[in-house]
């Protein structure tokens, strides 16, 4: 009984943590792995998206599921307005889009403060939670690893059967044949920076109940996501953000349980350090190969 | 022999090589010189302030302008030798090496830390967009685990660390019984700085920097040259690391205190500003903009003027998009058009 209980809360944790890194990585990923640019104003996307779930929830009284989308497109509208004004001109200058849009990330940090000032009226986390054998689970968190997995058949449908998703796999191949066939890159450009600030948006959303929500709550997941999308790597999105946020959390579950939650953060830069040691391309690139040998094997 | 050393100080790894730069070069020196004579002990304060952040910004044009190499981590170093000089030189209170061995503990800690980190990164020879992230996430976990220091069980022998509040009454650098402060610090500070700037431009105009520049431009290349550019790399990246120390000593001797947001993620963000506002492909230029925009975000937040940051990120994204290359570099190059075209008319 005891140990029943035990391992089902390691299950849970282990699931909560998976769930909350792959939701914390999502957009920056998409973002990474179409473009090569890596979002640093990732984190204040998703304070973003909590901003716009707590005002549609608490002033224009929208149920929070609904509150939840109301960001996503919200954040997405915003992402792409930042794409056509600013990221465009760093294409193909990865370091330079690193500082340009750290600066982005400051401007709407101290903006919003100065806007909202420095607290929001926090949103009441829905549902309640079951208790076994002295260990307690959230519905919501259980809500949020379905709506996590969920998001992974969503977006590998999105990029398997839409125009939308041949165009960008084949953008993300080779940009410059892609343009030669004939597809839109920059639309795909624009597109992809949106649905992947729309994804920080709509992650910043359903964490929002989960913490406090403040201009500068950015900051906290922006360790979490980019440890995420390093050990991810950007060959292939999904592969990427569901490998290494199930990898990190089998990590950080038993070291956070057993010594707090900040030594589990610094074990997962440990294990970030080591793994690109191995893989320097990730995870992603490393299942790809395995992948390419196989389908090579079977050809022969 | 003395010619050598001329052209290794006056090479063209940085702006600046006529004639007429150098009597300006040296005009300006004696100025900050002489600043103090006409100003009182707190304004001289002050500008020391302003001077012993330079070596930290001198680290980022090293590794981001001529290496090519971004880090976001590296006030990391700063205050990892921050702290250590505190723990050592507050626990020997009295006994005349404590502040030597505080600078020397200091140094050594953050050179440990960044060699570790360097040796995983480089010799992984993972993207270019990874360091800077990794670097980010170094600082955000030290900031983190300095923040929660909170409380009498944190004490290294007898110094708190002290948590948000940070660690106090660090003991300021003496020889003998003279202790640097107030006149004699910003003087202390300005020949640091000075020696910083000549011996980097010596470092980058030898071979050694003919080699670090050739990686920036085409690290494949330089490979094929038969340059190990992983261990290049690696050496840059911990010499960067030991000018930010500095930068941290010389802090922790103006405030006799550190605090955990001086590794956060705003004060993170300042190097990369200053090197890219001046221009991080030139040493002289990241000077300059170090000293103006400290001085301007020094000026601001004294005010309690609450729109520093937005101000400071606005400069950096305007900077990026209009001027690429810096906007003290790129003045310098408009002024090198304009005085190379005059003498053209004048021999035509």
């Amino acid at each position: 009984m005891e140990i029943d209980a035990l391992a089902l809360s390691l299950t849970y944790q282990f699931g909560t943590n998976a769930a909350f890194l792959f939701l914390s990585a999502l957009g920056l990923i998409v973002i990474l792995g179409m473009m090569n640019i890596i979002n640093l104003a990732h984190g204040e996307l998703m304070m973003m998206g909590a901003y716009a779930a707590t005002i549609a929830n608490n002033q224009f009284g929208l149920p929070f599921p609904l509150a939840v989308i109301v960001s996503f497109f919200a954040v997405a509208i915003f992402g792409a307005i930042l794409e056509l004004l600013i990221v465009r001109r760093f294409y193909g200058r990865e370091l330079s889009a690193l500082v340009v849009t750290w600066g982005i990330s400051l401007i709407l940090g101290q903006g919003t403060f100065l806007v909202f000032g420095p607290f929001m009226p926090a949103i009441k986390i829905p549902g309640g939670s079951y208790s076994y054998g002295g260990f307690s689970f959230s519905e919501y968190w259980l809500v949020l690893i379905g709506i996590s997995i969920s998001l992974v058949i969503g977006l590998y449908w999105l990029y398997r059967y839409t125009s939308y998703g041949l165009q960008a796999r084949a953008t993300m191949q080779n940009a410059e044949i892609a343009k030669a066939l004939g597809v839109p890159t920059n639309r795909v450009y624009t597109l992809t920076f949106s649905l992947g600030a729309g994804l920080a948006g709509l992650s910043g959303a359903l964490l929002a109940p989960t913490s406090t929500i403040a201009p500068f709550m950015g900051q906290q997941f922006v360790a979490p996501a980019f440890i995420t999308v390093v050990v991810g790597g950007a060959t292939n999105v999904i592969s990427g953000a569901v490998g290494s946020s199930v990898l990190l959390s089998a990590i950080k579950t038993p070291i956070g349980m057993a010594y707090g939650a900040f030594l589990g953060t610094v074990a997962l830069l440990v294990a970030a350090l080591v793994i690109i040691r191995i893989m320097p391309d990730g995870i992603s690139a490393t299942l790809q190969k395995i992948m390419d040998r196989r389908r090579a094997r079977h050809t022969l | 022999m003395n010619s050598k050393i001329l052209h290794l100080i006056g090479g063209g790894a940085d702006i600046g090589t006529s004639r007429t730069f150098w009597i300006g070069f040296i005009i300006v020196v004696i100025l900050f010189a002489l600043y103090p004579i006409q100003v009182s002990e707190f304004r001289a304060s002050n500008a020391a302030y302003y001077l012993l952040n330079i070596p930290l910004g001198l680290g980022m044009a090293l590794l981001w302008g001529y290496c090519g190499v971004l880090s976001f981590g590296h006030v990391a170093y700063f205050g990892i030798a921050g702290y250590t000089y505190g723990i050592i030189a507050g626990n020997m209170v009295g006994n005349s090496f404590g502040l030597i061995a505080g600078v020397i503990g200091g140094l050594l800690a953050s050179t440990l830390v960044a060699g570790v980190f360097a040796y995983f990164v480089f010799y992984a020879r993972v993207r270019e967009w990874i360091i800077p992230i990794l670097t980010l996430v170094l600082t955000i976990l030290l900031e983190t685990f300095l923040g929660q220091t909170a409380g009498y069980q944190w004490r290294v022998g007898s110094v708190l660390l002290g948590g948000y509040n940070g660690m106090t009454g660090i003991p300021s650098i003496q020889i003998g019984s003279f202790v640097f402060m107030g006149y004699s610090f910003y003087y202390l500070c300005l020949i640091i700085v000075l020696v910083c700037y000549v011996a980097l431009r010596m470092l980058l105009n030898s071979n050694f920097g003919q080699v670090v520049i050739a990686i920036r431009e085409d690290p494949l290349r330089t490979e094929m040259f038969g340059y190990d550019i992983r261990a290049r790399k690696w050496l840059v990246f911990v010499l960067s690391a030991v000018l930010a120390s500095i930068s941290g000593l010389l802090y922790v001797q103006w405030g006799n205190y550190i605090t955990p947001s001086q590794v956060g993620l705003l004060s993170a963000a300042l190097p990369v500003i200053w090197a890219s506002v001046g221009g991080r492909s030139s040493l002289l230029a990241v000077i300059i903009a170090t000293l103006i925009l400290n001085w301007v975000n020094f000026t601001l937040s004294a005010q309690g003027n609450q729109y520093a940051m937005v101000i400071i990120g606005t400069a950096l994204v305007i900077t990026m998009l209009f001027f690429p290359r810096g906007i003290v570099v790129m003045t310098a190059e408009w002024i090198g058009k304009f005085t190379n075209r005059s003498n053209n008319e004048a021999t035509h």
